[in-house]
């Protein structure tokens, strides 16, 4: 390997070290902001004590420096390559170094198990985890990768729906209000949700898990989906499930939907669930290996 | 009501707690996920069930899978959250049994938990805030089951101050929707 692909790899893994402990010790400050705005809704005793502690939990954790929750998720990779970006070998190797450093020293909890042995190599790497989802950008020389560390409790309540296309747009509705009221506390509420509506089985859900990382409150450009996301929004906290599923006003913080053209015969709706402890964390790199941006 | 209890909890503090009421723990509880809780069943089956297990007579379970740092024998509590409760559904009136415990703190309810009669009293902690319960950890007294590693394995913890609990499953009665 050239010297000039070595200074970078080098780069990479330190600035990503930083971005998996941001991601895990710190909740991105527009989550701060809408959970005030839900402690100030609130009336009932129990739904305010729950607020505060949420708050007081991450105040506490971006202070010491400590994973805000403990279950630190399945790290998830979103990987956004320039096409002009001088190097695109190497990732899963600087991505699992990373993660054996992150998980000793933040330390963050050991999360991959095989399914079928049930054991733990204590590491966070294993049989394909972390998962790596690389997107190519023409006409562009920069490097940015995002962090979702995806804990299980949320991602239990996630799911897929392939509906009949007849009554597809308006079934999904109903089956995504059902599934939330179903799960009640379990998912950490209040909730976001991510919902990709058409591609295929694989693709709506890649989308849903894609839509999280909109920021809280941003509407799809397309004004016929942001009319549908506030919709589910207002139908969801409508359901009064509250904050832990302990009663409430606020159920969910927002809801985002992607879209992608379906199959004549298909209506896949993907559904990807996320608890109140929205925890992301982004860096971009330009082609001569500076930071450019960090959130 | 803010109510502050000490472990192991009598039998007449129990009973004048109301669903809804705020409460905070002080004293010895264990964290138990479901592979813990599996295993203290076998255990007891066999009679080989580990002697700190048998002096929890009015303490609780914590549903928790922490993560702590070990250095050389020695834990440090880092994180630990409340996890879903319902995941031990199976297990935990015939853990219950086995362990007496009074209590169980856990987030999201438990769908077939008996309640009745003050038998064992659910408490809920906010999901996610594992942070701020490395503060009302006071220390790690003992470990069991460790070969279950270290999110499954049971952690004896000295505990202060340990809420807001709130009192959510009691004598029957549930703060969580009934169909859940």
């Amino acid at each position: 390997m050239s010297k000039r692909s070595e200074d970078f790899k080098r780069k990479i893994q330190k600035v990503l070290f930083r971005t998996i402990k941001r991601a895990t010790t710190q909740a991105p400050d527009e989550i701060v902001k809408s959970l005030n705005r839900s402690l100030n809704a609130e009336d009932s005793e129990i739904a305010k004590a729950q607020l505060e502690l949420m708050l007081e939990n991450f105040a506490y954790g971006a202070q010491n420096k400590i994973p805000i929750c403990q279950d630190t998720g399945i790290l998830n990779f979103f990987i956004e390559i320039g096409s002009e970006f001088p190097i695109i070998t190497n990732f899963k190797d600087i991505i699992d170094k990373t993660v054996v450093k992150a998980t000793r020293t933040i330390p963050l909890r050991a999360n991959s198990v095989d399914p079928l042995t049930n054991k733990n190599p204590e590491s966070n790497l294993g049989i394909n985890v972390p998962p790596i989802y690389t997107d190519i950008i023409d006409n562009d020389a920069n490097l940015k990768i995002t962090i979702l560390p995806k804990g299980g409790g949320a991602e239990n309540i996630s799911k897929l729906f392939m509906l009949n296309p007849a009554d597809g747009l308006h079934i999904f509705q109903q089956k995504i209000i059902e599934s939330i009221k179903k799960a009640g506390g379990m998912p950490c509420p209040p909730i976001i949700l991510g919902i990709g509506i058409g591609g295929d089985a694989t693709l709506c859900m890649k989308l849903a898990k894609k839509a999280l990382l909109r920021p809280i409150n941003l509407r799809h450009q397309r004004e016929d989906v942001a009319n549908l996301e506030l919709l589910l929004l207002d139908k969801i906290n409508a359901l009064k499930i509250g904050p832990m599923g302990l009663g409430g006003r606020t159920s969910c913080l927002d809801v985002h939907i992607e879209l992608a053209m379906r199959h004549p015969a298909s209506f896949p709706v993907g559904l990807i669930v996320q608890c109140y402890s929205h925890r992301y964390a982004y860096f971009k790199m330009n082609e001569k290996g500076e930071i450019i941006d960090e959130g | 009501m803010r109510v502050n209890i000490d472990l192991p909890v009598k039998e007449k503090e129990l009973r004048e707690l109301h669903l809804g009421d705020i409460i905070y723990l002080n004293g010895l509880i264990i964290t138990a996920r479901d592979q813990a809780h599996k295993k203290i069943i076998q255990l007891n089956e066999k009679g080989n069930l580990p002697n700190s297990l048998k002096n929890l007579e009015g303490s609780a379970i914590y549903h928790c899978g922490p993560i702590i740092r070990e250095n050389k024998g020695d834990y440090e509590f880092i994180s630990g959250g409340p996890t879903t409760s319902q995941r031990m559904n199976s297990f935990e009136n015939e853990v219950i049994d086995i362990l007496k415990v009074k209590f169980i703190i856990g987030k999201g309810g438990m769908k077939s938990l008996n309640t009745k009669n003050y038998r064992v009293i659910y408490l809920s902690l906010t999901g996610g805030c594992g942070a701020i319960i490395q503060k009302k950890v006071k220390k790690i007294v003992n470990v069991e089951l460790k070969t279950l590693g270290i999110c499954e394995a049971i952690w004896f913890l000295e505990i202060e101050d340990f809420g807001p609990l709130i009192v959510s499953q009691i004598n029957e009665k549930s703060l969580y929707d009934q169909d859940f």
